[in-house]
């Protein structure tokens, strides 16, 4: 008989983003028509600014660059996990050649084994997750944290994440102003920034198809819940939450759920959002990678990170500053 | 202060003998309809004071042959002289005065409010006092006269300076103020009525207040906050409790003053298992279960209104409007209040104390089963 399995220790470091090419304050973008919120409503939620790619910018690219940021820190991964939110985006084929040709394989140009080849990781596996909306870095830091737990000879994983909206899209989902651009970490046995304590998921199929109001309904109670659990797994409570860097949302949802939380509001840091606006699932890693520059977060202290997504998918990782 | 007898004791005529002339205003109100009905069920001669000419067909249609007895007069409170169509002649005949007419929305301005709800009782106790044969004026009052003011609510004069959580609850303490103020001219009543929770045990609501409006929005999903500490004691009574009570009480041989129709905080409820139980009776739909739509949590009230502030911001038009459906009274789900029923329970010598999570209970089920109203409870 065997005691219950302690799981090596891994870690979560080597925070990179990129964004589109354009940046666009609030009022120019309400001018061009791209968002239903009026400019004061999105100045009051806490956007200023946000990115959208040029016309030859793709997704790809946005997951080449962010990667790129972190020169040679990606050499030598077991496995790329590269996340999107909208599906289009896990692929980089020419869809107007399917029109044309009814080929599928025009379909299936997938942007991580490009990964793969462009950055000579010849060794490593790929997987691409996607139907998670926002919460899908999270959900890759997860996957990548599975495997790294049942394949020994697995010591690093790559995480990316990359979306740009289609030509035409607004740029507004759920009240949130959007930015195109990607984020990569890497989750790997060495000692590195954070240590992962714990992650969790929580989704709620039935209401896949939830208008807006439903949606806003549920978000207090599901994240509310999500955290809960979360914490719960490591016996952990709330009052032991140094930090929380949650997505880019109106800064009022977070002051509300901190004090749901009994966490003191201005332990929650989103330093990115007037300027990056909500980069779709990539704003922990891209407000962590903000966070690394000023040193706020001390050795020891313990951050929570925190998504909701469409599909009604809230997602929730903790970390211990190493 | 004790109310003044106008008549000796042996010519009392409105009690349950079925003498007397009672005016009723608000009479097409949900618990003024009732109480008219049980009026002329007993056999007294009732006006049906009413507003419109629609007023007057409803509480007609509802009250069936009975109406054939009733005497209508129009009445309208934000008029200058509202009463002017109670001629002296029908004057001299009113043994009691039943005032019930009110404005009762929680959100209701602070103007209408004075207009309607303080102005109108101000008329209503004018008309009182030309009536020579007045036995008994009541006033129709709420609980929630007592405004945020915290432990033993007696049936007393209360005073304001625990504030209102809305110019509704204000009113009616100022409404309460005017028949104190008279106390030494008239035979008053002040009934301060809880919550009405349903029409009566079975839990069939006809009449829809903020606690099932806010009930409803749990259901369909659209509250995931509300205000309040899960502890607060929730008053409820059903209407026929209510509407029998107000009957008795009016009743000239019963000692005037301020009543709690109202049952005391041993049969009372809090938030939280109210909380329990509506969604024990939820999860018994299947597109409910199926929607895995989780108990709203209770938020501070500085957290709700935060919410109530932001959410423009991140909310369309419907949670929107369900947050503000109960806003206006969220500052009362904070407040523990211990009401004090003693009078009530002298008066009233067979009253029973209910169980307040089967009223609660079946009330839920019925607003399930008839979704709020828009289906036939069977289905
Ligand atoms: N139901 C409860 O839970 C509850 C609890 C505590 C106390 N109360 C008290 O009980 C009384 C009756 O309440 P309810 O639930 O029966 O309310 P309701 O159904 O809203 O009835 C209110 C009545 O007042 C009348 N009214 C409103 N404005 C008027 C005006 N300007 N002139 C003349 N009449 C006017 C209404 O006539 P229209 O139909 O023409 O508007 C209606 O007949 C109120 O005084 C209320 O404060 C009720």
């Amino acid at each position: 008989m065997s005691g219950p399995r302690t799981l090596e220790p891994v870690y979560v470091d080597d925070f990179c983003f990129s964004l589109g090419h354009r940046k666009l304050s609030v009022e120019d973008t309400v001018a061009a028509g791209h968002t239903r919120t009026d400019a004061a409503g999105l100045l009051d939620a806490g956007f200023r600014y946000h990115h959208v790619c040029d016309d030859e910018q793709s997704s790809y690219d946005l997951a080449a660059a962010a990667v790129a940021g972190m020169g040679d820190r990606s050499s030598g991964a077991d496995a790329i996990v590269y996340a999107t939110c909208l599906p289009l985006n896990g692929n980089v084929g020419d869809v107007a050649r399917f029109d044309r040709s009814k080929d599928v394989k025009h379909l299936m140009d997938y942007p991580a084994s490009r990964l793969q080849a462009d950055l000579g990781l010849d060794d490593a596996i790929v997987l691409g997750l996607n139907q998670q909306a926002c919460t899908s870095m999270l959900g890759s830091i997860r996957v990548a944290r599975g495997l790294l737990a049942t394949e020994p000879d697995m010591r690093r994983v790559l995480c990316v994440t990359a979306d740009r909206f289609p030509p035409g899209a607004l740029y507004e989902q759920a009240y949130n102003l959007i930015s195109d651009g990607a984020a990569a970490c890497t989750v790997t046995k060495d000692v590195g920034a954070y240590k992962l304590l714990a992650a969790h998921q929580v989704t709620n199929g039935a209401m896949v198809t939830a208008d807006d109001d439903e949606t806003v309904g549920a978000y207090f109670s599901y994240t509310h819940r999500l955290v809960t659990e979360l914490l719960a797994k490591v016996g952990r409570t709330a009052g032991e939450v140094d930090w929380v860097v949650p997505q880019n949302t109106n800064a009022k949802a977070w002051q509300i759920l901190a004090r749901l939380l009994a966490i003191p509001a201005d332990r929650v840091l989103c330093p990115s959002m007037p300027d990056v606006a909500h980069v779709i699932s990539g704003d922990n890693v891209v407000n962590l990678a903000y966070l690394t520059a000023s040193n706020v977060v001390q050795p020891g202290q313990v951050v929570l990170l925190v998504m909701a997504g469409y599909g009604m998918n809230w997602q929730g990782v903790l970390l211990e500053k190493a | 202060m004790n109310p003044v007898p106008r008549r000796s004791d042996s010519g009392s005529s409105g009690g349950e003998n079925g003498e007397g002339l009672v005016l009723v205003t608000g009479a097409n109100g949900y618990l003024g309809r009732e109480l008219s009905r049980r009026f002329l069920a007993d056999g007294m001669e009732v006006v049906l004071a009413v507003r419109s000419s629609t007023a007057r067909s409803d509480v007609a249609a509802a009250l069936g042959p009975l109406a054939e007895r009733a005497r209508f007069v129009a009445v309208d409170l934000t008029e200058a002289e509202p009463f002017a169509a109670v001629h002296p002649a029908l004057r001299r005949r009113i043994t009691s005065v039943v005032h019930g007419a009110a404005v009762t929305r929680f959100n209701v301005d602070r103007e209408v409010a004075a207009l309607v709800n303080v102005e109108g009782t101000r008329h209503a106790l004018a008309l009182a006092r030309s009536c020579p044969e007045l036995e008994s004026f009541t006033l129709v009052g709420t609980v929630y006269s007592s405004g945020l003011q915290v432990g033993r609510i007696a049936e007393e004069a209360h005073s304001d300076e625990a504030g209102f959580a809305n110019f509704y609850e204000w009113s009616k303490w100022e409404a309460e103020q005017l028949v104190l103020a008279q106390a030494d001219e008239l035979p008053w009543r002040v009934l301060r009525v809880a919550t009405v929770a349903a029409d009566d045990d079975t839990g069939a609501v006809t009449h829809h207040n903020a606690f099932h409006e806010t009930l409803k929005l749990c259901f369909y999903g659209l509250l995931a906050l509300l205000p309040g500490c899960g502890d607060t004691p929730l008053y409820f009574v059903t209407r026929a409790f209510a509407v029998d009570a107000v009957r008795r009480l009016t009743d000239p041989a019963c000692p005037g003053g301020i009543y709690h129709v109202a049952h005391d905080r041993s049969a009372s409820i809090t938030l939280d298992q109210l909380l329990d139980i509506a969604f024990e009776e939820f999860e018994s739909v299947d597109d409910f279960r199926k929607k895995r739509i989780l108990r709203p949590l209770l938020a501070d009230e500085e957290s709700f209104d935060l919410m109530v502030d932001g959410v423009t911001g991140f909310a369309g038009s419907l949670v929107t409007q369900a947050l503000a459906n109960v806003a206006p009274f969220a500052r009362q789900l904070y407040v523990t209040k211990d009401l004090d029923n003693s009078r009530l329970r002298s008066a009233l010598h067979d009253y029973e104390a209910p169980d307040a999570a089967s009223l609660v209970r079946a009330t839920c089920h019925q607003l399930v089963a008839t979704r709020w109203g828009r289906r036939a409870a069977h289905v």
